[in-house]
């Protein structure tokens, strides 16, 4: 049962950062894979505040998400200056040297990380405590996400994506929306880390591996890159499948191997049989 | 008179191509200036020094008399530069009506602030483009495209849409390049009817384009560019008796 619920905690966090990461990537036409930095930053930030402070929980969760976004819009708005291209490139650079620097400073806990986080929440109603609330996170996310690409600022965002020389040549700040879309999308995971350092009580450097951005753009492809549902459809195969086995009480010698297959497979199944996702449009053959 | 719009000794160049050679160049209010010249002499680069894609290596743009070179490309257009482009780039997976609904020189929709906390300013502005969009849509004839994605619709009209989703900016400039290449019939006339109604109604209007009759019938004015240069400025009879120009042009 704890392991189920576990399991619904990190399937909601993935939600909302898959979703986040998609408003970037899939809506917002960005480059980056500094997802899993915007994550740590929440994490590590409302983890000190929990051992350092005495600052109620939900506040520190929302200081983390706000660490992250400040820190997002710093980055993208140095490397747009340059060129959308750059903050690709500016994004790896980011994400490689702080998770270096979390590694290497005291105060983070070096490569062991952050232990004994506060729990907030004690006893048996732990584990649906956070069940309710990482839940209720992912699914304002998603309706916030949901909301942010309909309407007129969604229009604006289409129409960037689509072709932005002509749409900035009608009179839109093309760099401004994409750093306010960027923003709102790492200070969603950074909220999400949060919420995650306060769950496990124990985040080390090694949870926020740039290949942890590999691992949401999965979920997203697979899912359906620019649809509202597809990373929350991915989110939830790619990490429930592969645990499912787990449930045939298979040698760990086995164990690890078949779940790695079953990852791929579903990949490459769905990228041949659904190029554009599970939830996406099947593109018009032109 | 002070011209709608001025260049000052325009100068650009790519590498050793010269792009821009001292060009000065000026719009009137409600006038049709022709822009012609061969392949490659600079008409598409001066219309992107002039809107803000480029960035002039030196010399000056004067929007009624005041310096607009610091502005960037959405500035300008926001001051009123308003253009349309050789190949069209239109919003691909959108409809025509929300091609036009996202041009105008103000849309509160593209501040997330004001989309979250001045929802009544915001439906405004878009009950305000709306009927903008159906009145420009509607003068072209094309009322009932509105709700049709725009790659769906025929060449001729995709044109049209793009000459209307730059007429969403009201301001005093209109750039056209090239608005007739692959138009025909009654795409043709639509656009020779619309872009004359918009100089009679005071814009400053300059049109690229390599169909010499389209000049002929609409132009009081042309400029003849080549190599970056204009080399003349005058009547468009002027301009087509010119022997070195048919030879260089006209290819007669
Ligand atoms: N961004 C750029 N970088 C390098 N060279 C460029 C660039 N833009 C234009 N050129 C070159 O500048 C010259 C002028 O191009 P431009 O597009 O202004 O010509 P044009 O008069 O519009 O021609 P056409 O009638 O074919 O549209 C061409 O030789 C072109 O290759
Ligand atoms: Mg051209």
């Amino acid at each position: 049962m704890e392991y189920l619920a576990t399991i619904g905690v990190l399937i909601a966090i993935y939600v909302i950062l898959s979703s986040s990461y998609d408003l970037i990537i899939g809506y917002g036409g960005l480059s980056t894979v500094a997802h899993p930095i915007f994550f740590a930053i929440g994490a590590y930030t409302a983890g000190l505040l929990a051992i350092h402070s005495s600052l109620p929980a939900p506040l520190n969760v929302i200081l983390g998400g706000m660490a992250a976004m400040v820190a997002s819009v710093l980055l993208a708005a140095s490397a747009l200056r340059v060129s959308g291209d750059y903050l690709l490139i500016a994004s790896l650079g980011f994400q490689l040297g702080l998770l270096q620097l979390i590694k290497n400073l005291d105060f983070t806990g070096g490569p062991g990380g952050l232990t004994a986080i506060p729990g907030t929440v004690t006893g048996a109603a732990r584990t649906p405590f956070f069940l309710v609330v990482s839940g209720l996170l992912a699914v304002a996310t998603v309706l916030g996400i949901r909301a942010i690409v309909t309407g007129p600022y969604g229009r604006a965002i289409t129409a960037m994506r689509d072709e932005e020389l002509a749409f900035t040549a009608l009179g839109r700040d093309a760099t401004s929306m994409k750093i306010v879309i960027f923003a709102i999308g790492c200070g969603i995971a950074g909220t999400a880390g949060g919420v995650y350092a306060y769950y496990f009580q124990y985040i080390s450097p090694d949870q926020f591996e740039v290949l942890q951005s590999a691992a949401i753009l999965t979920m997203v492809v697979l899912g359906g890159m620019g649809t509202t549902f597809g990373p929350v459809v991915g989110a939830i195969l790619l990490l429930a499948i592969p645990r499912a086995i787990t449930f045939l009480n298979l040698p760990p010698s086995i164990m690890a191997p078949t779940q790695g297959i079953i990852f791929t497979v579903l990949v490459l199944l769905f990228l041949f049989l659904r190029p554009a996702g599970i939830v996406g449009l099947s593109r018009k053959t032109l | 008179m002070t011209a709608v719009l001025r260049t000052e000794d325009l100068c650009k160049r790519f590498g050793g191509i010269v792009v821009s050679d001292s060009v000065n160049l000026t719009i009137d209010r409600g006038e049709i200036l022709g822009l012609i010249g061969p392949n490659g002499a600079g008409k598409t680069s001066l219309f992107n020094l002039i809107s803000g894609v480029l960035r002039p290596d030196s010399g000056s743009i004067y929007l009624n008399g005041e310096a607009i070179d610091a502005a960037a490309l959405y500035r300008r257009a926001r001051l009123g530069i308003a253009r349309t482009w050789q190949n069209m780039l239109l919003f691909r997976t959108m409809t025509v009506l929300e091609n036009l609904l996202i041009a105008p020189r103000s849309y509160p929709g593209e501040s997330i602030l004001r989309v979250a906390f001045a929802r009544a300013a915001v439906r405004e502005a878009e009950r305000h483009a709306r009927d903008r969009a159906m009145t420009t849509l509607a003068r072209m004839g094309l009322e009932q495209t509105a709700s049709e994605m725009v790659v769906d619709l025929p060449f001729g009209q995709q044109k049209l849409i793009g000459l209307a989703r730059t007429l969403m900016n009201d301001g005093p400039v209109l750039l056209l390049d090239e608005p007739m290449a692959g138009v025909e019939g009654a795409a043709y006339e639509t656009m020779q009817r619309v872009v004359r109604e918009e100089a009679e109604a005071g814009r400053a209007v300059c049109v690229v384009e390599h169909n010499v009759s389209f000049i002929r019938d609409l132009c009081s004015r042309a400029v003849f560019m080549a190599n970056g240069k204009i080399l003349q400025d005058g009547t468009v009879a002027e301009l087509i008796a010119s022997s070195a120009l048919t030879e260089l042009y006209f290819g007669v």
